[in-house]
């Protein structure tokens, strides 16, 4: 992986101008209200565009995009709130498609994922009652929260290997049987489902459980910091539309944002913004170092990135005032859309916890300890 | 002779007690449940609840003996609303009994208080309460819904124009009680008025206003060449500054903010018992900052109640109990939410519960969630923070 400034640059003007001119708040106020939660359009605009092809090696016609890539494509995705599986599917399930496929699945799937005709889920989280099993090539168990589980033509599942112990990945077609799906919104109105599996057909992906977790651990860090960037573009754009909307709201006869205490919550807004930039670009920075310095600074990033952007959130909502809560205005979107970002891929507690532990087990605090 | 706060002690226990008692044997399953739940509550739930508060005697309790009430002291009154929400009851509808009422009984004419106030401590009338505007938020002297009196020969009347905006159940109220300008031009403060308004008069439109918790509480009222009677202004003309301040005055005395707090916090150690015990330590001590946050604002909220009794307050005892009890309920909820973890991101979790399995978090996950959204707002709505510590700052320490 290099890290390539152009191509970043170039994927975040294009990314941008794409968003700004079919993603505005009403074309997105008309996805909300789409059965899926998402734009069937969009998605293969996306395509077309070579988003999906991100993630896929330049020898399958992909661009082997690396971590800075990634997230400036993510930035946008948060900027504009777009509601498409672009994390769930072209990053994380295709990240483990290239990282643990065979020959042979690769060739299959690959040609989907590029045109957008194959969209994946990855289905980790589960209740403690009814942990995920494979016994003879069929799953059984349960997965919840998964996101855009509810539209994915492939799951990726994580499972006990009956047959050689440990975890180990699986591909399961939800419409082979057996997988029963329970629908539902999240907060910020993508798709999310909870699943039953009872013996559904299930194909391995990986050769063994040590390389699975490996490339697993890789994949959910690439997740996590494709998430801050996510949180970065959102973050911006709520530290702008407070700042713009202080210089226009009057009260009392003037700009409320001529009130110092308010300059100085904007400030710390806009301090925070910087923040979450900069430890966004150690972490995809990171990616490429060894595990354990990798996991302290991505574990610390996301988790700094929670705090930070429910800062921003909470004080864009305030200085709103009654605006702030409504539908009407984009702020409750960012609102939300941060709040389900801030859940996903690891909490701000596991994070936290992770980067603690990181750090009692000698690795640097930063990139310049 | 018994000194006035130890026999207003003794009365508020005694308070506390029947409403335990009557939230035990009388409150109806159906509503402590949708309550518990955070479930949104219909029009007939809300005069259902307000009528069995007034068949406690409860709902007007605060009101003088004459028009009906206990001549409840502050801190009684403190006590009933802290004590309902800590057991989790239902919003006490305040427009009506809370609000208008005793603006009426203090300034109404005769006819306006036989008219108006057994209706209202009945909720035969439903009220709404049209204050804020899109150009008057926290400045209300920016008021520019306007009243012209035109005398007629079948009785004098004002035509009202404007548009008022965050209107609380408008979509149910039968009346409004509104602050207009009467008069252009001159100080903002003597140029406003305090009319009721029926809501069932031509040129009244209700339009909601989604808010991110998927409930309907606000509207937009407007206002278009409504024909109000001259009878139905309260007191004089050009006083409705003096008026709106004396509700706010009412509206202060919030002990529901304590209430609430303690009850979520009550659901909160509820939740984290529950919690993996990987994140049950850090939890416990975030709880217990929370919980420590909590009796700093209840023993200065009781203390304050009874310096305002006493009349030894400074002024700024309400914005206290707003500014500390607001933002502590707004960082349980968050504190709740995050216990939840992956149900705390579902949208409506509770719909997932009325299916098979697999459930996603406790029954009242969707609940918690919407109040999170809701109670965004708390530190906004009756008088925002900044203009809360803008009071202290001003009024207190003369800055």
């Amino acid at each position: 992986m290099n890290m390539d400034l152009e191509t970043a640059a170039m994927l975040r003007d294009s990314a941008a101008r794409y968003a700004a001119d079919n993603y505005g708040f009403l074309q997105r106020h008309a996805v909300l209200g789409e059965a899926t939660g998402y734009s069937a359009r969009a998605w293969r605009d996306y395509a077309e565009l070579g988003w999906l092809a991100l993630r896929l090696p330049e020898t399958h016609g992909g661009l082997d995009a690396d971590p800075l890539a990634v997230g400036a494509l993510m930035e946008v995705v948060g900027s504009r709130l777009l509601m498409e599986p672009v994390l769930a599917s072209a990053i994380v399930g295709t990240g483990l498609v290239v990282k643990l496929g065979s020959e042979a699945q690769q060739a299959a799937l690959f040609p989907g994922l590029a045109d957008g005709s194959l969209r994946l889920a990855f289905a980790d989280a589960e209740p403690a009652d009814s942990p995920c099993r494979v016994r003879g090539g069929r799953l059984s168990g349960r997965k919840i929260s998964v996101l855009h589980g509810d539209v994915a033509d492939r799951l990726i599942v994580s499972a006990l290997d009956d047959a050689h112990g440990g975890r180990r990945l699986y591909l399961v077609d939800p419409a082979a049987g057996e997988t029963e799906i329970t629908r539902y919104r999240l907060v910020d109105g993508r798709g999310a489902a909870n699943l039953h599996f009872a013996g559904a057909p299930a194909e391995p992906l990986g050769a063994d459980a040590a390389a699975v977790e490996a490339a697993l651990a890789e994949v959910l860090d690439e997740a996590a910091v494709a998430a801050c960037a996510e949180a970065l573009g959102a973050v911006r754009v709520l530290v702008a539309t407070t700042c713009d909307y202080l210089k226009i709201r009057k009260q009392f006869g003037r700009a409320v944002g001529t009130n110092q205490a308010l300059q100085h919550r904007a400030v710390d807004m806009f301090l925070l913004q910087e923040e979450v930039a900069a430890l966004t670009l150690a972490a995809q920075q990171a990616l490429g170092r060894p595990a354990a310095e990798r996991a302290r600074v991505v574990s610390g990033a996301k988790a700094y990135i929670c705090n930070a952007a429910r800062h921003v959130a909470n004080e864009a909502v305030q200085m709103h005032g009654g605006l702030g809560v409504t539908e009407e205005l984009d702020v409750s979107h960012y609102f939300r859309r941060l709040m389900v970002n801030a859940a996903l891929f690891g909490s701000r507690d596991e994070h936290f916890a992770r980067y603690l532990a990181a750090g009692r087990n000698g690795a640097a605090g930063g990139m310049h300890a | 002779m018994t000194d006035p706060i130890t026999e207003a002690r003794q009365r508020a226990e005694g308070l506390k007690a029947a409403i335990r008692s009557f939230y035990d044997g009388v409150m109806p399953v159906d509503l402590k449940r949708k309550s518990r739940l955070h479930q949104v509550l219909d029009k007939d739930d809300y005069v259902r609840w307000m009528r069995l508060l007034n068949d406690q005697g409860w709902a007007v309790g605060h009101w003088p003996k004459e028009y009906g009430g206990q001549a409840w002291s502050l801190l009684e009154r403190f006590s009933f609303e802290d004590q309902l929400a800590r057991l989790g009851c239902p919003w006490v509808i305040p427009f009506g009994v809370k609000y208008v009422g005793p603006v009426i009984y203090a300034f109404g004419s005769p006819e306006q208080k036989a008219r108006f106030l057994p209706r209202i401590a009945t909720t035969d009338d439903f009220w709404a309460q049209g204050y804020s505007e899109p150009g008057a938020g926290s400045d209300l002297a920016g008021l520019r819904t306007e009243a012209i009196r035109v005398e007629s020969s079948e009785g004098d009347h004002y035509v009202v124009n404007g548009q008022k905006v965050w209107t609380t159940y408008a979509q149910w109220a039968d009346w409004l009680f509104c602050l207009v300008k009467t008069a252009r031009g001159e100080q903002a403060q003597k140029s406003i008025s305090f009319l009721l308004i029926d809501m069932r008069s031509p040129g009244v439109t209700v339009k909601p206003i989604p808010t991110m918790d998927g409930y309907h509480h606000v509207n937009e009222v407007w206002l278009e060449n409504v024909r109000v009677p001259a009878e139905n202004l309260v007191g004089a003309e050009g006083e409705g500054w003096t008026y709106a301040k004396y509700l706010l005055k009412n509206e202060r005395t919030a002990g529901a903010i304590v209430g609430m707090a303690w009850h979520a916090l009550e659901r909160l150690k509820g939740l984290a018992a529950e919690a993996a015990p990987a994140s049950r330590d850090r939890l416990e001590t975030r709880i217990g900052e929370l919980e420590l946050r909590f009796m700093a604002l209840e023993v200065a909220s009781y203390q304050a109640v009874e310096s305002m009794m006493r009349g030894t307050e400074h002024g700024a005892e309400a914005s206290l109990i707003k500014l500390r009890g607001t933002e502590l309920y707004q960082h349980i909820a968050e504190a709740a939410v995050d216990t939840l973890g992956l149900a705390g991101v579902a949208w409506d979790a509770a719909a997932l519960h009325a299916a098979a399995p697999p459930p996603l978090g406790p029954e009242d996950a969707g609940g918690i969630v919407k109040d999170h959204f809701y109670n965004r707002a708390a530190t906004i709505f009756g008088g925002a923070s900044e203009i809360q510590r803008n009071i202290v700052a001003k009024g207190v320490l003369g800055l």
